[in-house]
């Protein structure tokens, strides 16, 4: 067990020793250490990009009811491969009004903040590539260079419905980084600590034997981890959530005007972002690393995260082939309205559970300081959006 | 790396903020320059932090904070009066904003 | 004393890395401030804005302040940017928005000439002061916990303040903002 789990750490290991025998130099060692731990975890999310492009297809088509691509490899699988050949040969249009340098570096400004986040997430056991104790806020921090690569791609085409599709996007993405960004503060409020490792510990143990402690099986969690969940949605722009790139109505957004290998890094830096934060709600709320039940611990940590990681992509893929897309106002309604007073809720209800010792009395205020809110909201907020009943009139 | 080199390039970018207020028309230009001249503000106190004999005082980082919460208020509030002018006046130079004058 | 002091950079770099970590950025950081002052085009002014408060940032993450630098970099860059553009955006003349540039005009000797004179001022406040020329002492890490408790402890007055006056500044941004019911 012990030799699969550490078995990543232990052949990194190997390889600097045997390099060291060589007669390599220390300082280079230790910068050929981080660039080994750089290249796995690029490596390892783009390999997951390209295997998601093709399994979002084909599980979106099983929901609707047809196969989706089958035609490139075994299954599909190599489909990926055809993808990137065609984006790379395609001709890459500049419209003739574009802001050369501004279109030209949107989809690197891109890019740039997707792979920083993934620098902080603990993928096992002692396996942070960088430990920063500011981990949480860093990601959010690096996160927020998306919404001006967002705004340069939009303004960058010269284009009207760019521009518009880009002001709509980043409405949406400063909208919900609030409650996702209170959310996530929940989790590290009870774990005493912005480090992503130390959250992780802090769901430790099994209560009763069996039970795993993780964030989210406790009232308060679940409210902030749906919540944190339905912020992750929205600031990678899927659907529901997915106006600003919604071909019916505008087009492709702020993306229009791309094609080709750019249009192709944006492409990637999406599914990567919405991995890297599908990594974080693992991290905060799903208990990262650890295994769900005692027994399984055999199975590697790295394992374990990478398999909740998938999963909720999974589900997020599901979400999207269920919901339809909402409205500019409905969405940025639901964010400013539902989304932040219950995301206060929450924290109201995780200080009342840390503060009244975590036992049963903690359980059931939390669960009262999250059910009137939610119930109060859910009902008032609907009523504004409710049909009315229609009256037929028939010519006699 | 001395103290003083942290102090010049603060000043110079607090001079750059001011050269911008004092010489640019247009109304956003001055609220740049403005953010320019806060965060040279913050650089002092996070330069005086850092060369500080004494660490532990937080001071300087919690004062570095509370200035950029001000200053993202002030932003915000200041181009909602910004957009309110050019909603009225249809400009947004500084120099069309003269009902006042005479 | 310049000389001196870039001098001791080459000369042993690796212990001087420190130095370099800070003047990088910092050269980032006056560049793109100084593009975004004379630039013409808004747009590419308040784009160059942004790349200067991401070097300002970087700087104060040199300077050892962590959780400043990251507040730095989500606050200014995710949010104030962002508001900079959108108001240029919704506040466009109808022809192309090049203001009137950095260099049109008398008004802009004057103005140029007192930030130059202003920088004399403090650079020569700066370099003839007897306790500025003081060497950067080691890095100490402070942990966040510490923040958290001296925002909660010694300065809850001012923490109190900054909500009320953000709050105050959410709803008075919305109230002017608000169109006019017709």
């Amino acid at each position: 067990m012990n030799l699969l789990e550490r078995a990543p750490i232990e052949l990194k290991a190997w390889l600097l020793n045997l390099l060291g025998v060589f007669g390599v130099p220390d300082w280079a060692l230790a910068i050929l250490s981080a660039l080994l731990i750089i290249g796995t975890v690029i490596a390892v999310f783009l390999g997951l990009f390209a295997l998601t492009s093709v399994m979002e297809r084909k599980i979106l088509a099983r929901v609707q009811n047809r196969l989706g691509p089958n035609r490139v490899g075994p299954f599909g699988l190599f489909q990926p491969v055809a993808d990137g050949i065609k984006m790379i040969t395609k001709e890459d249009l500049v419209p003739r009004g574009a802001d050369p340098i501004v279109h030209f570096l949107a989809p690197v400004v891109m890019m740039v903040p997707a792979l920083l986040v993934l620098a902080i997430l603990p993928y096992g056991r002692d396996m942070v590539p960088v430990e920063l104790e500011a981990g949480i806020l860093y990601f959010f921090a690096v996160g927020a260079g998306t919404e001006v690569a967002v705004f340069m791609a939009g303004w960058g085409s010269n284009n009207k419905y760019s521009v518009l599709g880009a002001m709509r996007a980043i409405a949406q993405m400063i909208s919900y980084e609030i409650p996702l960004v209170l959310s996530a503060i929940v989790a590290a409020m009870i774990a005493g600590s912005l480090m992503p490792s130390v959250i992780v510990a802090a769901q430790g143990g099994f209560a009763f034997g069996f039970v795993p402690q993780w964030f989210v099986f406790t009232p308060w969690g679940f409210t902030a981890g749906l919540i944190f969940y339905i912020g992750a949605l929205a600031e990678s722009n899927r659907s529901p959530f997915d106006l600003p790139e919604g071909e019916s109505e505008l087009v492709a957004g702020h993306l229009t005007e791309y094609s080709g290998f750019k249009y192709a890094t944006f492409f990637m830096a999406e599914y990567v972002g919405m991995f890297a934060i599908c990594g974080l709600f693992v991290t905060l709320f799903l208990g990262g690393w650890q295994a769900p039940l005692p027994f399984l611990e055999i199975i590697p940590s790295w394992c374990w995260f990478f398999g909740k990681v998938c999963f909720v992509a999974f589900t997020m893929i599901w979400v999207r082939a269920t919901l339809p897309r909402l409205r500019i106002d409905h969405l940025l309604a639901f964010a400013w309205k539902f989304l932040l007073p219950m995301s206060f809720a929450a924290f109201l209800a995780a200080a009342c559970w840390h503060y009244a010792g975590r036992g049963a009395l903690g359980w059931g205020m939390s669960l009262v300081i999250v059910a009137v809110p939610y119930l109060a909201l859910g009902t008032s907020f609907t009523r504004r959006f409710a049909v009315s009943k229609r009256t037929y009139q028939f010519s006699e | 790396m001395t103290l003083q080199i942290v102090l010049g390039i603060s000043a110079i970018l607090f001079s750059l903020g001011l050269a911008a207020v004092l010489t640019r028309s247009h109304a956003i230009m001055l609220l740049m320059g403005i953010e320019l001249m806060l965060g040279a503000a913050n650089l002092n106190f996070l330069a005086f932090w850092r060369f500080s004999p004494d660490p532990a005082a937080l001071a300087g980082i919690l004062f570095a904070i509370f200035s950029i919460a001000v200053a993202a208020a002030e932003a915000a509030v200041g181009l909602a009066i910004i957009i309110l002018v050019y909603r009225n006046l249809r400009s947004v130079e500084v120099d069309d904003a003269d009902q006042l004058k005479g | 004393m310049m000389c001196d002091f870039f001098h001791s950079l080459c000369a042993d770099p690796v212990n001087a890395i420190g130095g370099w970590f800070v003047l990088l950025p910092a050269a980032v950081l006056l560049l793109a401030a100084a593009a975004s002052v004379v630039l013409r085009n808004l747009i590419h002014a308040a784009l160059c804005l942004t790349l200067s408060f991401i070097a300002l940032g970087v700087v104060y993450l040199a300077l050892g302040a962590e959780f400043v630098g990251f507040v730095q970099l989500l606050v200014y860059v995710g949010a104030v940017a962002m508001v900079i553009v959108f108001a240029i955006l919704l506040t466009r003349p109808d022809e192309l928005e090049r203001s009137r540039s950095f260099f049109a005009g008398f008004g802009p000797a004057g103005g140029a000439a007192a930030a130059l004179a202003t920088l004399a001022v403090l650079l020569g406040a700066i370099f003839t002061s007897p306790t500025g020329d003081r060497p950067m002492p080691p890095a100490v890490a402070v942990p966040v916990a510490d923040l958290g408790k001296a925002l909660m402890g010694d300065y809850v007055v001012a923490l109190i303040v900054i909500g009320v006056l953000l709050t105050a500044a959410l709803v008075g941004a919305a109230v002017l903002a608000m169109e006019d019911e017709p």
